[in-house]
């Protein structure tokens, strides 16, 4: 919202700066976003009249001018302007001043010109007659500017400006206003607070308020239908009106804070607006059928033109006002164009209510319509500042297009509500703030931003005035207290109280950070990835549950676009994006993983914190690429799913995931679209899914720009940290002192035979003397039958006492025969 | 061993064998001594016990040069146990150690983990416990409860989005516009003392820009108890940012509106730039303020008898402040370039 520095000005003394109120407004609770100076200095601009005029000998578009500047003689002054003419009193930039002028071809712009005397084809120029533009008054080019009559020639035009009640500078205060301070979306309203910081008295404008009923009640008729929705009604009357320019005091008001001049009864309803926060509408009276208003809402959809020249469809249900016949505005929002103001209006009817604020933002935000009006209804306008508002711009329209009013208001108020007293307690107040504010300052305070303060027994009693429509409990009295007080008066403790209660760190936290850790370590990256992706790409990425033929992708209603329009399933769309993106930019080792949460719709035996959506955090980690950097004597290959197994066995490991279970899984046909992944493992603590290590389809890998396999595992990480939770406690065991015995042992099976079951065959039979066993070689070729493969085992016993070569070999046999019996595996000798 | 010691070549050629010996070990430096210089079956020893066959005019030249060839296998022979006395007290041959070693890959965290780590290990130390929520919330956690009236504008300061297909006669589903919902799941479940940062991500239906992004991450805190006091909450923070930016950071504590807060502030930074006409300016770090008595009340907790605070602050705010980054999304892109520098 953009505050006029000067207009400002007006309704408060204080002897601050632009920036200096800046800063006092931020730190009061108004922040400040920018200040920006409007105008330039005119010094040196002088008021002229034009004694004479003759055409250019050598121009046809130049005429020549006699210009007495009150220095004595004329000064002759060569000029384009259409307009110019004898008798006229006009700005004249004497020779030696600097302007700052729009740029020929970008009026957007400005450049600095000095005014120099100089020949203009042949003829002395001696000074410049100035357009409003030229003077940064307005972007008004169409002629010179001509002033009052009765300005005295030689006057210093900056003089001029003062006595007509503007001025070349200004500062425009763009203020970022929070939606609960309605009161201060004005001029006014700002110089409340203002006032209250300055400690200066508020100064509105005096205005003659009508009483109710007397000549315009009797002429117009007000009807409201919609008391829920209007509460107010004050309409008054001004008749007999020419509707002309705005002076231009007014228009430099409008301009300053960025608003365009139409004409002056236009004018003065959007400066009443933002001088009080009040918005008004000006009807053509004529227009109006019957003389009458009728405030109602729609009960069906209706189209309507507004004064934009836009035909909108408006919902059922919105607030309209009607004169006898038709719609003619859509209260609060904007008029229409069956009704406004024209340069041929002579009768006008002034609209000033109190529409309900959510009635107004549900329409606004129904025609996507957010006008000044709008704004500043939905927050809340004063509840009792209609009729001054209204009286003020009758006043102004009466006496800037001569008009007269018509005496009296109509004043339609059905229920006009209480006043609200809200009760402040300096012991709370206290006790909020951690610091003592005197009762004395609170009450100044509250009473310099109108509320009557009234001392009782062990509090004060706090009359909320109407326009302060947030103000409701204690606290929003003590906020108000404290932000004009200042929150920098508030100390900082010396010591500050901490619960008796040690901080909880939940289990996933600490394991998050253990796994990132290794991971780091372990020449992984960590990625963050959008959570939002295409809703073809979620469900091309997730797999329909049993019996159902419809991906549970959850969708945002309103989404940003089409490329986000769904939250992931997994992890992996976003993951090879990112792949895609650095394979792309060079890179060749793809090493990444990510933690973050993923989503479905939720199905029957579900049970989601929020019904309806599933969530859990998940961990992905992917690889594609050389399994080892290059160096000058390694000869690195590409990364195949055993480097990632690796990964994953050490991180979970790591981790003490108890019951650890990798199981290759059965690939079954599916009729669908085969999946993005193959060569499953399935990784499980117990009978929990944990998650699992795949190989991306190399079809998928290529869309993805992926030229090495790219393999990948994700983990259901909330399922891994329960599991894991119970094993992060240990209790010591004695490390056994007698001595191991390793023993190797190599089996020639079948090609085709699997060497995770082998190992778990040798652990069920060397249990209990056998430790560990490790695959050391995997062989096929010479030396070995055909269709037969060689798997070579590293063995470990041990136990609280010595082991004897028997027992070892005795266990040993067992193996073998175990080993013969499940496998048909033989002993290599 | 040559047969034909007679010859001129004879010594030549012993020289070519000699030289061309290796030396690698205390044995072969002994089989060196004993096969060229050793007394009984040493080759050059031999050639001497010869020098009476020659003729005597050419006697003179073959002792002349085979001298020079006992003093050169001695010489190489001296070097060699030279060098193997160093090396074996050196720890073995020596090696070109100017060549670059084995590396594995280099890994790293994220600079949002980074910095998130950071404020939370600072808070814990100031005795906040950590929680985390659902991303998915009800428009009751993440408006209704935190005092945002239904068809209130205080709604536009949050872009939402919204879900589809939410469960039949329930009010509507949103993606957490931020952590502050956190606050109400602790207090349905926990009473006072609370003193609790709820960290996670968050999202806003706003238009992509190098300084919005359609989610970030926030942290949260809710101090809730009895006594608590604004003053209390300048001082925590105060600890907050003096941990993250140094100890001579400034703050300024701003009057600023939130619904579930009540006093409401928001908190800048200074932060010097020379190259600034003011020598710097207030960045934006994060809002804060007392805990609103509504909210209090929407989960029965007893605002007379309490009061508390609240604070959420961007992570990646902070992260962009303490590395200097200009584009918030660079976050999200991954590109290893960036990430390897943190």
């Amino acid at each position: 919202m953009d505050i006029s520095f000067r207009w400002l000005s007006n309704y408060v003394e204080h002897d601050w700066t632009p920036e200096e109120l800046a800063e006092r407004l931020t730190m009061a609770g108004l922040e400040v976003e920018t200040v920006a100076p409007v105008g330039q200095s005119l010094d040196g601009v002088v008021v002229g009249e034009v004694t004479a005029v003759r055409p250019h000998p050598n121009a046809d578009r130049l005429v020549l001018c006699d210009v007495d500047l009150g220095d004595g003689g004329p000064s002759q002054i060569a000029c384009g302007a259409p307009n110019v003419a004898e008798g006229q009193k006009v700005p004249v930039a004497t020779v030696g001043t600097t302007l700052s002028l729009p740029a020929p071809d970008h009026p957007d712009e400005r450049q600095d010109l000095t005014v120099e005397a100089r020949e203009l084809r042949g003829e002395a120029s001696n000074g410049m007659i100035c357009a409003e533009d030229e003077l940064g008054l307005s972007d008004d080019h169409s002629g010179i500017m001509v002033l009052d009559d009765d300005a005295p020639v030689g006057t210093p035009f900056p003089e001029y400006l003062d006595a007509q009640g503007t001025s070349g500078t200004d500062a425009v205060l763009d203020i970022d206003l929070t939606p609960n301070r309605p009161d201060a979306a004005s001029h006014l309203g700002v110089a409340r607070d203002v006032a209250a910081l300055a400690d200066s008295p508020l100064q509105r404008p005096a205005v003659e308020t009508p009483s109710e009923g007397g000549d315009v009640a009797d002429q117009v008729t007000v009807n409201i239908e919609d008391e829920a929705g209007c509460p107010r009604y004050v309409a008054l009357r001004v008749r007999d009106v020419n509707v002309t320019e705005s002076p231009l005091w007014l228009r430099r008001r409008l301009t300053a804070i960025g608003l365009q001049p139409r004409n002056h009864v236009v004018d003065v309803t959007n400066f009443v607006l933002h001088e009080c926060g009040q918005p008004l509408h000006a009807f053509d009276l004529d227009a109006l059928a019957d003389d009458t208003i009728v405030v109602r809402s729609t009960d069906e959809e209706t189209t309507f033109t507004t004064l934009d020249d836009q035909e909108r469809e408006l919902p059922e249900d919105t607030l309209l006002i009607c004169d006898a016949e038709k719609p003619v505005a859509v209260a609060g929002v904007m008029g229409g164009a069956n009704s406004e103001v024209s340069g041929e209006t002579t009768d006008v009817l002034i609209e000033s209510a109190y529409f309900d604020p959510s009635t107004i933002r549900r329409t606004a935000k129904a025609l996507d319509l957010q006008t000044d009006s709008s704004y500043r209804f939905e927050r809340g306008v004063d509840r009792d500042g209609q009729v001054w508002a209204a009286a003020r711009a009758a006043a102004l329209i009466a006496e800037l297009g001569g008009g007269t009013i018509v005496p009296g208001r109509v004043d339609e108020h059905p229920s006009p509500p209480d006043k609200k007293t809200v009760v402040l307690r300096p012991d709370r107040l206290t006790q909020v703030l951690g610091t003592e504010v005197a009762v004395d300052e609170a009450t100044r305070l509250l009473s310099a931003i109108g509320f009557e303060v009234e001392a009782g027994e062990d509090a004060l009693h706090c009359t909320v005035p109407p326009w302060r429509p947030d103000v409701s409990i204690e606290e929003d009295l003590i906020e108000e207290v404290a932000r004009l007080h200042g929150y920098d008066q508030i100390p900082k403790p010396q010591r500050v109280p901490v619960p008796s209660r040690t901080p909880h760190q939940p289990p996933e936290e600490t394991l998050e950070r253990q796994a990132r850790s290794l991971l780091k370590g372990l020449g992984y990256r960590e990625i963050y990835t959008n959570s939002m992706l295409r809703v073809d790409r979620a469900e091309r990425f997730t797999v329909p549950p049993a019996g159902s033929d419809r991906a549970p992708v959850v969708e945002t209603k309103n989404p940003i676009s089409e490329e986000m329009a769904a939250l992931r399933p997994r992890l992996l769309p976003g993951t090879l994006e990112v792949m895609q993106h650095n394979r792309n930019h060079g890179q060749e080792a793809l090493r990444v993983f990510e933690f973050g949460r993923v989503f479905r719709r939720a199905t029957e035996g579900d049970a989601p914190i929020v019904p309806g959506y599933c969530e859990h955090p998940a961990l992905l980690i992917a690889l594609s690429g050389p399994h080892a950097p290059t160096g000058w004597d390694t000869d690195p290959r590409n990364a195949d799913l055993f480097d990632l197994k690796g990964t994953v066995e050490t991180l979970l490991d790591d981790l003490r995931v108890p019951d650890l279970a990798l199981t290759p899984r059965d690939g079954d046909a599916t009729d669908g679209p085969a999946p993005v992944t193959q060569h499953h493992i399935d990784v499980a603590t117990g009978d929990t899914a944990l998650g699992t290590v795949a190989r991306v389809r190399d079809d998928v890998a290529t869309d993805f720009d992926l030229d090495a396999p790219a393999f990948v595992a994700e983990f259901h990480w909330a399922a891994l940290v329960d599991a894991a939770t119970t094993e992060q406690h240990r209790n010591y065991e004695p490390v056994s002192r007698f001595p191991v015995v390793d023993r190797d042992l190599a089996v020639l099976v079948h090609t085709d035979q699997p060497v995770g079951p082998l190992q778990a065959t040798i652990r069920d039979a060397g249990a209990p003397l056998l430790r560990r066993v490790d695959v050391f070689d995997v062989y096929e070729g010479e030396g070995i039958d055909e269709d037969t493969k060689s798997v070579a085992f590293t063995l470990r016993f041990g136990t609280d006492r010595t082991l004897t070569d028997e027992e070892v070999d005795a266990q040993i046999d067992t193996i073998v025969d175990a080993l013969g019996q499940s496998h048909n595996a033989r002993l290599r000798r | 061993m040559p047969d034909d010691v007679d010859e001129r070549p004879t010594i030549d050629d012993l020289r070519e064998h000699m030289e061309a010996e290796s030396i690698e070990s205390e044995e072969e430096a002994e089989d060196f001594r004993i096969r060229y210089l050793g007394r009984n079956q040493g080759a050059i020893p031999a050639l001497f016990d010869r020098i009476g066959d020659l003729p005597p005019e050419a006697r003179p030249e073959f002792g002349r040069r085979l001298n020079a060839l006992k003093e050169r296998a001695q010489e190489r022979l001296d070097a060699a146990k030279a060098r193997l006395k160093r090396e074996a007290q050196s720890g073995g041959p020596d090696i070109d150690r100017t060549l670059p070693g084995r590396r594995g890959f280099r890994g790293s965290t994220h600079p949002l983990t980074q910095t998130l780590d950071e404020i939370l290990r600072i808070l814990q130390g100031l005795g906040f416990s950590t929680y985390e929520g659902p991303e998915i919330e009800t428009d009751w956690h993440n408006f209704t409860a935190l005092n945002f009236p239904p068809d209130h504008p205080a709604r536009d300061m949050q872009d939402t989005f919204f879900l589809k297909d939410p469960p039949e006669d329930e009010e509507p589903r949103v993606l957490r516009t931020h952590t502050s919902p956190g606050q109400i799941r602790i207090m349905e479940h926990q009473e006072p003392p609370i003193r609790v940062a709820v960290p996670g991500r968050v999202y806003r239906n706003e238009a992509i820009s190098y300084k919005s992004f359609c989610l970030f991450h926030q942290v949260e805190l809710l101090y809730v108890d009895e006594g608590v006091t604004m003053a209390q909450l300048k001082q925590v923070l105060y600890s907050l940012a003096r941990a993250l930016f140094g100890d001579d950071v400034t703050l300024r504590f701003r009057p600023s509106y939130f619904p579930f807060t009540e006093p409401s502030a928001e908190v800048d930074v200074w932060w010097a730039d020379e190259e600034s006409d003011d020598g710097g300016q207030w960045m934006e770090i994060l809002g804060c303020g007392m805990v609103h008595p509504n909210v209090f009340e929407s989960v029965d907790v007893d605002p007379e008898r309490y009061t508390g605070y609240a604070v959420g602050m961007g992570v990646e705010r902070m992260a962009m402040l303490r590395h200097g980054i200009d584009d918030i999304r660079i976050f999200y892109e991954n590109d290893v370039r960036f990430l390897d520098q943190f």
